[in-house]
């Protein structure tokens, strides 16, 4: 009968999944990428030497992406329409946001780093005007 | 895709399409952002439209809209985020299609013809002539 059992079970598994999300949400994530884009454009501005400008870019470059996936899961997950209530500029401010990132990428000058934070900061008013901290974070962090 | 297919059922499906099978199919296909092997219903097949956004999406002649039969609610009270199909990786090319399921061989209890089911009903049909993509 195992034998039988065996013989006929499926080959492959098919799934009809849906999405398993941890709901742990915070723009500090984002901001935090976006602070080392702000401080390697300082950083390259203080300093001529080829090879070092050259790591700076690259490294900005993969921060700034960081930035963006971080907007973007906050955007596509943590926030819901009833959130536009609160945050009727909801959508502006995000699109305001990525395309800060996507400047940033572009730029060497600290103050296109620092508009991105202050659109950060503004995500993050938005975060906490819907309840995000109580809603979203693990109580118990060190203050 | 309860009430439909449960957890554990053992399928059998027919690897012979080489279209997309009529809406309300159930089919087997590879996702198109993973490669994962999934399991949905045909929402919506070749050249109709879906609502998109505020406007429609018509779908290619070799795409189809495959859909969840659970709602965002339903996995919600089972602890589970959305459905994840169409409306997240968008319409799915004939390529990825592995096979139409149409008989379930196990569980003993359950066994049977695995019956085409609902479809998107509202705003879903052919294109009309001559609508470009949205």
């Amino acid at each position: 009968m195992f034998r039988l059992t065996r013989w006929l079970a499926p080959t492959a598994t098919a799934r009809a999944h849906c999405d398993l999300p941890c709901g742990v949400y915070d723009p500090e994530q984002a901001r935090i990428e976006a602070e080392s884009c702000f401080r390697i454009m300082e950083k390259y501005q203080a300093n001529a030497d080829e090879t070092f400008r050259a790591r700076a870019i690259g490294i900005k470059e993969e921060r700034a992406e960081l930035v963006k996936h971080h907007l973007d899961v906050l955007w596509h997950d943590y926030f819901k329409p009833e959130h536009l209530e609160a945050v009727p500029n909801l959508h502006e401010l995000f699109w305001n946001a990525n395309k800060q990132v996507s400047k940033v990428k572009a730029s060497v000058d600290p103050a296109d780093g620092q508009k991105l934070l202050d659109l950060i900061n503004d995500v993050d008013a938005a975060w906490k005007a819907t309840g995000g901290p109580g809603k979203t974070r693990v109580a118990g962090r060190p203050g | 895709m309860r009430p439909a297919i449960e957890p554990g059922d053992w399928l059998l499906v027919d690897p012979t399409p080489i279209h997309w099978p009529r809406r309300g199919s159930i089919v087997v296909f590879r996702e198109p952002d993973g490669d994962a092997l999934a399991v949905k219903r045909v929402a919506a097949g070749p050249g109709d439209r879906v609502p998109f956004a505020d406007g429609y999406l018509e779908l290619a002649d070799d795409e189809a809209w495959l859909m969840s039969d659970a709602s965002a609610e339903l996995t919600a009270a089972a602890g589970f985020g959305e459905p994840i199909d169409s409306r997240r990786y968008g319409p799915v090319p004939v390529d990825l299609l592995v096979g139409r399921a149409w008989f379930r061989y196990a569980p003993f209890r359950r066994i049977g013809r695995i019956a085409p089911g609902p479809r998107l009903s509202d705003g879903v049909g052919p294109a009309a002539r001559g609508n470009g993509r949205v």
